[in-house]
């Protein structure tokens, strides 16, 4: 068996990594992944996103009168219970390095730090994935149970449903990622993380008007709900302003950043 | 090594590096270069700017002014650095979370070398299997040196930039880290390592640049920065000695325990001329040898402001 093993290898690492060849970007990610998923509190966030997925379906399966009995609420509960920790990984894959200062070694071993942010920032794409999986397979469970009690419920799931519901995970979990690029720690990028809403949330009829603009908790519900007529705009300028604005800052910072 | 074509080239230069914090110069136009083959100490008290000239070269920063080359060109430009330049800067800068093999195999991968090197590696540092599966946090000054130096090994670079490797060392562990260092270099290896301690690196390098606030002070092969431009004597008849050295136009001191110390630098005088004098005069010699002392660690002491050995 190990043998066959061995035969079977081609000839491997050495022929690929001539001082002079590139580290591919394939293995940067590769690395980038274990990195995210190897620490006791990323694997600990994992299992309390899974956990929270799970309960968070006790929801529309015990309150069958004030949950709307449909595919698509279930759906909805699922990825609420996702988006709940499991940004705080991708922001931990940004800021750990940092606070550990394990950039030290990272950034010698991979002097163009944009790839090393962009292999993060794929690694946290690729958790946003699975994370759309699992949660599909919650909701497709809870749904057998549902159906096993005999409730009549809404096939209702229909393509902006399904495209909002892969979108808002992905959307929370890259917020997360372009929170930690920008500001390098954990603790501060987590506060901003799940401070933005409540901010608003306090603020609300002030700001209502800038917030249907600017605040990912109403905008990204949308997209969530499948509300997309009307609010293509919206959600482009706040997902600009969340996303891709902080990470592009994110990577100039970490580029011109001094290690010690 | 295999695949590495060992020239006479230099491995590692630096050229007029500086950097600046503040308005305040920490490392002034820093030059020097490493070549295969041999150990470069890059000496100096705590606060010379070792480490940030180290950190210049391997491009965490940027220089003010000045450029520096790993192999050849910019650190930042090399494709794969691991292959070529292993790097410990700071044992401290690990995941405490991780184990020593998983913070290896993190390594490993990135270096694109098989994963059963992370054994051997830990083998190599003399990490055992039980302390490679414990968290880096729970590890030693010592230990994290052991295993940023497995590290650095990992990609079979043929130069290995160390800064302060001795530090957390006991004298068995700096022991073994001089035989791996001198072995890496007969290979044809380059090392540039830095130290505040001049005895600690004494036995290990054959090349020195010293640095204080910033700027090289002095640098050139161990045995020519350490020769000694005196030797001592001692004689019960002082007074015969005295006139002895005087007549053959020695330029010399009497230190307060008798004991003569005599400038070689004057043309003529050096140690045999010494023993011929007394014998042909018939004076007793009881100790003529090089002194202690050297011009070095004269600098050196007067550098960190530890007085002079003399």
């Amino acid at each position: 068996m190990s043998g066959a093993q061995t035969m079977t290898r081609p000839a491997p690492t050495r022929a690929s990594t001539a001082p002079d060849a590139p580290i591919p970007f394939g293995r940067l990610l590769r690395v980038e992944w274990g990195k995210g998923t190897d620490t006791r509190a990323s694997r600990w966030l994992i299992a309390l996103t899974a956990l929270a997925t799970v309960a968070i379906m006790l929801a529309p399966l015990l309150a069958k009168h004030s949950v709307d009995q449909t595919y698509d609420s279930y759906l909805q509960f699922s990825a609420l219970g996702l988006t709940i920790l499991l940004p705080i990984v991708s922001i931990m894959t940004l800021t750990s390095e940092w606070t550990q200062r394990t950039v030290l070694a990272t950034f010698t071993q991979e002097p163009r730090r944009a790839r090393v942010v962009s292999a993060k920032v794929v690694a946290s794409g690729v958790l946003a994935l699975l994370a759309v999986v699992f949660g599909a397979v919650v909701t497709a469970a809870a749904l057998a149970i549902a159906a096993a009690a005999g409730r009549d419920l809404g096939a209702d799931l229909d393509a902006p449903n399904v495209i909002g519901y892969v979108l808002f995970i992905l959307a929370n979990i890259l917020m997360g990622v372009a929170i930690g690029a920008l500001l390098h720690n954990t603790a501060a990028s987590i506060v901003l993380f799940f401070v933005v809403p409540g901010v608003f949330a306090v603020l609300g009829a002030v700001v209502k008007g800038v917030g249907r603009w600017v605040d990912p908790s109403t905008t990204f519900n949308w997209m969530l709900e499948g509300h997309w007529s009307g609010h293509g705009a919206q959600l482009l300028v706040s997902a600009a302003l969340w996303v891709v604005l902080p990470l592009a800052l994110g990577i100039v910072r970490t580029m011109r950043r001094e290690i010690k | 090594m295999t695949s590495t074509t060992i020239t006479a080239e230099a491995t590692i230069t630096a050229d007029r590096l500086s950097k600046s914090y503040g308005g305040e110069p920490v490392v002034q136009d820093v030059c020097f270069e490493c070549r295969p083959g041999t150990i470069t100490g890059f000496l100096g008290p705590n606060g010379a700017g070792k480490s940030t000239t180290l950190r210049m070269i391997t491009g965490l920063t940027r220089p003010d002014r000045g450029a520096s080359t790993v192999a050849g060109r910019p650190f930042v430009d090399l494709p794969n650095p691991v292959r070529v330049v292993g790097t410990l800067l700071d044992p401290t800068a690990m995941h405490n979370g991780r184990t020593g093999r998983t913070t290896l195999r993190i390594a490993a991968r990135m270096a694109g070398v098989p994963d059963e090197s992370v054994d051997k590696a830990l083998f190599r540092v003399g990490l055992s299997s039980g302390a490679g599966d414990k968290r880096v946090g729970n590890y030693s000054l010592g230990m994290r040196q052991r295993l940023g130096i497995a590290q650095a090994l990992l990609g079979d670079p043929h130069t290995l930039i160390l800064d302060e490797p001795a530090n957390g060392l006991d004298p068995e562990g700096i022991a073994w880290m001089r035989r791996l260092l001198r072995d890496f270099a007969d290979r044809g290896g380059t090392v540039l390592l830095s130290s505040h301690l001049l005895h600690e690196v004494q036995a290990t390098v054959d090349q020195l640049v010293v640095i204080a606030q910033g700027a090289v002070v002095a640098s050139g092969p161990m045995s020519e920065l350490l020769a000694t431009e005196a030797v001592v004597v001692r004689s019960p008849d002082r007074e015969a000695l005295a006139r002895l050295l005087s007549a053959a136009g020695a330029s010399f001191s009497l230190n307060p325990d008798g004991m003569f110390t005599v400038d070689i630098s004057v043309a003529g005088i050096d140690r045999e001329r010494i023993a011929r004098l007394a014998l042909d005069n018939q004076v007793l010699v009881t100790e003529l040898r090089q002194a202690d002392s050297t011009g070095l660690e004269d600098l050196f002491f007067s550098l960190t402001g530890q007085g002079a050995a003399a």
